[in-house]
């Protein structure tokens, strides 16, 4: 796991594995984020990249394996207690209040931060990062195009200071005008200091942007290391990046 | 009395009353939009509320703010043990055994209240002096206007906290999307909690309103009965909605007992707002400020 070594770790995975019924969804992955930076995490459809987000956030139970957060274990943690910790998921459709709007949409997700005094100055930020939502703050959030529910989506998890932020195919079903919008904003909050754990099909854009990566196939990390490494080897060219 | 004056006057009381029904019908919108629970028993809570501050008036000897307080304090508690003994336990069974637990809990609440109860007053006597107002012509019992002023006063901070208070935001979070509201780290049962402790605090006010508007006339847990039809009206899981359909009960209600009871022979005031109910069920069953897809789960 090249380079990560001696570092302290925000996160840490350790033989994690998650079982649907009898579907083995996740067969013992190990990985690491460091305090700062995107790690990305790359596979195709069903190889359990989504699995082990949910699993990190406590919306599905391991059945065996460690997850350590800033030193402290997370399995068996309820989701809400993962969440005030501001380990923040951003699940693929985005989980939006489609019914609230986005200024309240973007209120909920400071909930998770405490300190209310903050809350202005976070939603300024927020609004300064996606000057769309600020447009349409009356809005009802199921109103907003794709893109913009995506915007609403990240502003909202940045509400809560997010010490790890990971967002689950924030590109998924943008146009490429907006995919490009949305490369452009995660490596911003990265070098603010919001550490990213980045799943993503857009295998290409990911690592482009990230320092690290992570390569997962049914279940199980199979090729791991800086980023641009793994963009270069033929193994990955070959199966995800459409080229070699 | 002139007809036009009598149908105004007909359409102010039955406002009156549509006012404290809107607390008792925001009691049960409030349970089912957190946890889409059905609470029979929501006529016996208020009858239990308002029989509390009763008892907490006669037993202190204190004003009728004294008794309010310490009423609110022990239903809240009461709400708070019900849901933590009764439904935190069965939170995993199904939404049809938690309905029948509130029957059966609302058997349990009249049967011990006639225990608990016993030899205390029924009712606070209204502080309000009996002759009624004359408005424009038209005799109101200043009872009712002072209740139903209360009753709005409470329905504005309700609408406040829900809107524009931290809590309320939560607790709207938990209402629309369950797993979204634990994603940005609200702690359902604690929310659960706060929803207890508000029906608490209604089943206190509406109570005792109601036993000063209506001067103890019927059977203080058939209020309950009343609830349904404004409920269904008004879309289960709309405030405003539930709101509007409690005045539009109140005011049919004392319309049809002012023109069609007379001719029937009386009563059918209080079926009149069911019969509205079922033709609303045949045209709009999610009612008429609902949203079709309410019942997903």
């Amino acid at each position: 796991m090249g380079g990560l070594e001696g570092t302290p770790h925000l996160l840490e995975i350790r033989d994690l594995h998650v079982s649907y019924g009898r579907i083995r969804a996740l067969q013992g992955v190990s990985l690491t984020v460091p305090p700062a930076g995107i790690v990305a995490l790359i596979g195709a459809n069903g190889a359990g990249k989504s699995t082990l987000l949910r699993a990190i956030s406590g919306v599905v139970r391991a059945r065996q394996g460690s997850v350590s957060f800033l030193g402290e274990e997370l399995v068996g943690l309820p989701v809400h207690q993962i969440a005030r910790r501001r380990l923040i998921h951003v699940p693929e459709g985005r989980g939006m209040l489609a019914r609230m709007t986005v200024l309240e949409n973007l209120r909920l997700g400071g909930l998770a931060a405490r300190d209310r005094r903050d809350a202005a100055a976070d939603l300024k930020r927020a609004f300064a990062l996606f000057p769309a939502l600020h447009t349409r703050r009356s809005q009802l959030a199921g109103s907003l195009s794709g893109g913009e529910q995506q915007m609403l989506a990240i502003g909202r998890a940045m509400m809560a200071r997010p010490r790890l932020l990971m967002l689950d195919e924030p590109s998924l079903g943008l146009a490429p005008l907006l995919v490009r919008e949305i490369f452009r904003i995660i490596p911003q909050l990265a070098g603010e200091g919001t550490a990213v754990l980045l799943v993503e099909q857009n295998a290409r854009m990911a690592l482009q942007c990230a320092a690290h990566a992570y390569v997962l196939q049914t279940g199980r990390v199979v090729l791991s290391g800086p980023a641009a490494d793994l963009l270069a080897a033929p193994e990955v060219q070959r199966a995800y990046l459409g080229t070699g | 009395m002139p007809d036009g004056a009598f149908f105004a006057f007909l359409v102010v009381d039955g406002a009156l009353a549509g006012a404290i029904y809107a607390l008792v019908a925001l009691a049960f919108v409030v349970v089912y939009k957190a946890s889409r629970m059905i609470n029979f028993a929501v006529g016996e809570w208020t009858m239990v509320g308002s029989r509390t501050a009763a008892a907490a008036g006669q037993v202190l000897g204190t004003g009728l703010a004294g008794a309010l307080v310490t009423a609110c304090v022990a239903m809240i508690g009461l709400a708070l043990l019900f849901n933590r003994v009764v439904l935190r336990p069965l939170s995993q069974r199904s939404l049809l055994s938690l309905i029948m637990v509130t029957i059966g809990v609302g058997i349990f609440m009249r049967g011990a209240a006639t225990v608990v109860f016993a030899g205390l007053p029924v009712r606070i006597v209204s502080p309000f002096p009996a002759d009624p107002l004359v408005v424009g012509g038209l005799p109101v019992a200043v009872d009712k206007i002072a209740a139903a002023a209360i009753a709005a006063a409470t329905i504005a901070a309700l609408s406040w906290f829900f809107h524009g208070s931290r809590t309320g935001l939560a607790l709207r979070a938990v209402a629309s999307d369950q797993q979204v509201a634990l994603a940005v780290g609200i702690d359902l049962q604690r929310h659960f909690a706060i929803t207890w402790a508000l029906v608490g605090v209604l089943s206190v006010l509406a109570g005792t309103l109601w036993s000063f508007a209506s001067g103890g006339g019927f059977g203080i847990e058939l209020l309950g009965f009343k609830v349904f039809p404004i409920v269904i009206l008004g879309g289960l899981d709309s405030l405003p909605g539930t709101i509007i359909a409690a005045f539009a009960v109140g005011i049919l209600e004392s319309v049809v007992a002012g023109y069609i009871d007379p001719i029937v022979g009386g009563g059918f005031s209080h079926v009149a707002s069911y019969l509205v109910l079922i033709a609303t069920l045949f045209v709009r069953p999610w009612g008429l400020f609902g949203r079709p897809d309410v019942e997903r789960v």
